[in-house]
């Protein structure tokens, strides 16, 4: 029974840092129409920047996640004017395709810059837990699982009340619409990408304090992303949270009761079912 | 006239192709067996993805099944190549048929999303696979021939494009393009979208397993991961899209194109080949959205403008 | 004495000129995922050439012959990796192969070796795959995975209070399953009662069901079969989950100065095994010895070799052997003294069995403050293994 709560707490904050690194590419899904292949690669490059602040400049990893997500979004902001632009109303895979150059080009460059050694955030409280009832929490899991919450609620806070989260929401539905809320389709696009960039560099920056980077973990976390944006729906962000608790408690208890070689069975078999089931998403209402 | 003397050109081309295993250049054929596999799958992507409109990440699927089938027949049962190739090819098929029915009510970014679902789950599910030798791979035979391999490649691939050459003239062929140009009006046309998607599904995953089996044989060792590959099923897209995608031709010049430049850099400044590879896909994307034949046709017109235009078409 | 054979060896060389050359071709991960491991072999494989031409070459008959290096970047691609390596021979007209890194790309690769019938020496790949093939002209430098982890058992038999329970887990690749298959036979063989036995997906991230297994099954020993990014997953989650067995092993990482960096004090207290340690006890006719190669190593390419530096060395000082004794560049000459070499090498003395492998025991090594301690070599402790490991927020 321990080893049975002991499992499902560990699925529940693993889905916490699921949710977060799919939050960014269910926005920019739902308001821009990109499904954005070089996702995991920005929550790499959040994870390396992180890093060097936290190797190079001593700061505390979660006082350098603002500065990861400003410098994401950042990048992501000159990646959608620079570039997404110029072809967003072209054919769909063609959009498909960019983002998968440009992730190319990311990991290449990452590679580069940061070789491929392996690394990883670890200051002193990293391994710290909590004992509760023979329960272990795993004390960096726990606040990267607070701060996924935090930003998603905020998220949709800054959605539903503010005038340029209201102009993203009607740019979801209708460009002309987002107009009269007087900013320019153009830079409302380029805001959204960032927004979904900087959340993919807090999501990598709590990746690196919990497990391990190089320039290659993007696609992994590309396709996980997917999945929870799916079962979430495009919607709402709150629902993206519940889909990645959703995917985090399957995979560990998969894990568990199955074994270790079927925790992808079971997601990505989740994915096709809700797609071919529900393709508007298990949670959401609209597509 | 004029097509006669195309036919004949076309001809010339593939009687020299397939002499080049006896002009004794062995990279070369090497290259070609990797390069005529490459645009076989191009073309069997420009079936369902060119033609039909349905951007299919799953097609790497059917590329797997088909190697498979021949490992496994190969290797577990101890059967011929070519029943091997029987088996891969049903398997394919079989399973294109089944899944298009349920897979392909959906569209756009959902259809590609779900097809990439199907490649990551079908490589999961087989790496637990016993008979497939799990995520350890099988190991082949050896066979030394190379020029079978080469000659096998060949031939698939121009039966491929044959068949592409007949669908474009065909009812069938103008049925596609209806869904693709419009759905819901083909429908009331008078086609069978359903039916008519779900061949184009399965001629699509024909070749593809086809040529997934020869290759199999050909490298002598597969493993999950490396056939049931999403990046060669971006591959397969970007070559065809490269090319331009619904049309006969399209996606053979865009593999050889691309092939070819890759090839290149991988052994010349071999450090920046696969940095090359993605500065390509977004300049070409950007700039000749509609691959290399409407470049050709509309860039001798407009000149430099052409790209202009396209970026103008499509931006923000 | 060596010095002065360098000397006349030197003196007798028209200096820069040669009359000949052997070219010896490889195909290694230079990029993508694997270009972490694959860099040793490039950076092994050109010091050994550039060492041995230093010292004359190698010498066929009365001739002197340098060692010229002809690598290619496979990107991490299997397919490229083997129209490189037709390349290799057609195009560059290599002579003879040297090997990539990693079990799947060797048992794609050596098929062209084998279809060409020219010898491939490879220290990239251990899974017992590549040689039950009956393939005739593929050589290893990596030692058979079925025994990994055999000095760590001995060990562990060997140990007060002896460990009672042991959890195996293995990645699903080839080499992976190869070591575990070997693994499960010592266990029983030794009187060890393994009490979870399981296999995960190749590049797994979470470990916390595994770990929680561990935990609640009482397990006092765990050995894991994988890659260095698992490990460093499993590690860092052992710590947060604080799970602390009496023992653990690992059969990769652990002899890598990069993982030690990457883990910092998390790495103290892991074991594992290598083939190979730096000592001056290996002696070599090239660089002296192996305390001497990996202090110039280090100095030149600003990081600590492992065993599969070591091993990328010895590939090519095998096939330098083998020619000499063949007196000829004739592949199937060669193919038939690689068979039939024995020297001594900075990487242990190396010789090749029926299959074309190389047998050596593995060193069980542990991380003691931040550095690499041999503890057991199969006959006796080396060094006091920190046994059982103390609780983490106690180390």
């Amino acid at each position: 029974m321990a080893l049975f709560v002991q499992v499902l707490v560990s699925g529940i904050l693993l889905g916490g840092l699921y949710a977060l690194m799919a939050l960014g590419l269910a926005l920019v899904w739902g308001v821009l129409n990109i499904v954005n292949l070089s996702h995991g690669a920005l929550i790499m490059l959040g994870a390396y920047v992180t890093y060097f602040l936290v190797t190079g400049a001593h700061f505390d990893p979660f006082a350098a996640l603002p500065i990861a997500a400003a410098v994401l979004f950042a990048i992501g902001y000159a990646i959608q004017r620079g570039i997404l632009n110029l072809v967003i109303r072209g054919p769909m895979f063609n959009t498909l395709l960019i983002t998968f150059g440009i992730e190319v080009v990311l990991m290449y460059l990452a590679q580069l810059w940061f070789s491929a050694d392996y690394r990883t955030i670890n200051p002193g409280y990293a391994g710290a837990s909590y004992a509760v009832g023979g329960i272990t929490i795993p004390f960096v899991q726990l606040i990267a699982f607070a701060i996924a919450i935090g930003l998603t609620a905020a998220m949709w806070l800054f959605l539903l009340h503010s005038r340029t989260g209201r102009g993203i929401r009607a740019a979801a539905q209708n460009l002309v619409a987002a107009r009269l809320y007087g900013v320019s389709p153009k830079r409302i696009y380029a805001l959204t990408f960032g927004l979904g960039a900087a959340l993919a560099g807090v999501a990598g920056g709590l990746y690196g304090t919990v497990s391990q980077i190089n320039p290659y973990i993007g696609g992994a976390l590309t396709a996980k992303s997917f999945v929870i944006a799916i079962i979430g729906g495009l919607d709402n962000p709150l629902w993206v949270i519940v889909g990645g608790l959703f995917l985090g408690v399957i995979e560990s208890l998969t894990a568990l009761f199955i074994g270790p070689t079927y925790r992808d069975v079971a997601s990505f078999g989740i994915l096709v079912l809700i797609l071919i089931v529900r393709p508007s998403g298990l949670l959401g209402r609209t597509a | 006239m004029k097509k006669i003397v195309r036919g004949v050109v076309l001809c010339v081309i593939v009687a020299l192709l397939a002499a080049l295993p006896w002009m004794g250049n062995t990279v070369l054929v090497q290259f070609g067996i990797n390069l005529l596999l490459l645009a076989t799958l191009a073309q069997g992507w420009n079936i369902i993805g060119g033609y039909t409109g349905y951007p299919s990440f799953g097609n790497s699927v059917f590329y797997g099944l088909g190697a498979y089938g021949v490992a496994i027949a190969m290797v577990q049962y101890h059967l011929p190549f070519w029943a091997g190739m029987l088996i891969g090819l049903g398997l394919g098929v079989a399973f294109a048929g089944l899944l298009g029915l349920a897979v392909l009510r959906l569209k756009g970014h959902y259809f590609a999303i779900c097809t990439l679902g199907l490649a990551l789950v079908m490589t999961a599910i087989v790496s637990n696979l016993e008979i497939a030798g799990s995520n350890i791979g099988l190991v082949l035979p050896l066979h030394t021939g190379e020029a079978l391999f080469y000659e096998l490649a060949l031939g698939l691939l121009v039966l491929t494009t044959l068949t592409i050459f007949w669908l474009s003239r065909s009812r069938f062929g103008v049925g596609l393009i209806a869904i693709r140009e419009n759905e819901e009006g083909a429908a009331v046309l008078g086609v069978n979208t359903t039916l008519y998607k779900i061949l184009a599904f399965m001629l699509s995953a024909a070749f593809t397993a086809l040529a997934g089996g020869i290759y199999a044989y050909y490298i002598t060792f597969i493993d999950p991961a490396g056939v049931f590959d999403v990046v060669l099923n971006v591959k397969m897209i970007i070559m065809a899209v490269f090319g331009g995608p619904g049309s006969v031709l399209g996606p053979v010049i865009g593999a050889f194109v691309l092939s070819a430049t890759s090839e290149v850099l991988a052994t010349k400044v071999t450090s920046i080949a696969s940095m090359f590879f993605g500065v390509v896909i977004v300049v070409a994307v950007v700039f000749m959205p509609r691959g290399i034949i409407d470049l050709v046709k509309n860039l001798r017109q407009a000149g430099w403008r052409y790209f202009i235009g396209n970026v103008r078409a499509h931006r923000l | 004495m060596y010095a002065f054979l360098f000397f006349i060896a030197f003196s007798f060389l028209p200096a820069p000129a040669w009359a000949q050359q052997v070219t010896l071709g490889a195909s290694v991960q230079l990029t993508g995922p694997v270009a972490n491991t694959g860099r040793y072999y490039k950076d092994a494989y050109e010091f050994a050439a550039e060492k041995i031409n230093a010292a004359g070459g190698i010498a066929i008959g009365s001739t002197r012959h340098r060692i010229a290096l002809k690598i290619l970047d496979n990107q991490s691609d299997v397919n490229l990796s083997v129209r490189q390596y037709v390349q290799l021979l057609s195009q560059d007209k290599v002579n003879f192969l040297l090997g990539p890194f990693a079990s799947n790309f060797v048992l794609a690769d050596s098929s062209i070796a084998e279809k060409t019938r020219v010898p491939m020496v490879q220290g990239g790949g251990a899974s017992d795959q590549i040689y039950s093939r009956g393939y005739t002209h593929v050589f290893g430098t990596l030692p058979a995975a079925s025994n990994y982890f055999g000095s760590t058992i001995d060990a562990m038999t060997r140990l007060d209070p002896r460990p009672r329970t042991v959890a195996l887990l293995y990645a699903d690749d080839a080499f992976d399953v190869s070591v575990a298959k070997g693994t499960r036979e010592l266990l029983k063989r030794a009187g060890l009662k393994t009490v979870i036995d399981e296999r995960y997906s190749t590049n797994a991230s979470d470990f916390s069901v595994l770990l929680s297994r561990i935990k609640s099954g009482k397990v006092d020993a765990v050995l894991v079969a994988g890659h260095e990014t698992e490990v460093l997953n499993f590690i860092r989650q052992a710590k947060s989950l604080g799970v602390s067995p009496m023992l653990q092993s690992f059969t990769v990482g652990v002899p890598s100065a990069d993982f030690r960096q990457a883990l910092g004090r998390d790495a103290n207290g892991a074991s594992g095994m290598t083939a190979w340690l730096p000592s001056p006890a290996l002696k070599d006719q090239w660089f002296g010895d192996a305390e001497k190669f990996a202090r110039e190593w280090k100095a030149r390419y600003g990081y600590e070799p492992d065993y599969h530096a070591a091993a990328g060395v010895a590939a090519v000082e095998a096939f330098v052997n083998a020619i000499q004794s063949a007196g000829s560049v004739d592949p199937q000459k060669v193919r038939d003294a690689l068979a039939k070499v024995s020297f001594d090498s900075l990487y242990g003395h190396v010789s090749f069995n029926d299959q074309g492998q190389i047998s050596l025991p593995q060193i069980m090594i542990q991380i003691q403050d931040g550095k690499v301690v041999p503890i057991y070599a199969g006959k006796e402790f080396l060094n006091k293994l920190q046994y059982p490991l103390a609780p983490w927020d106690k180390r």
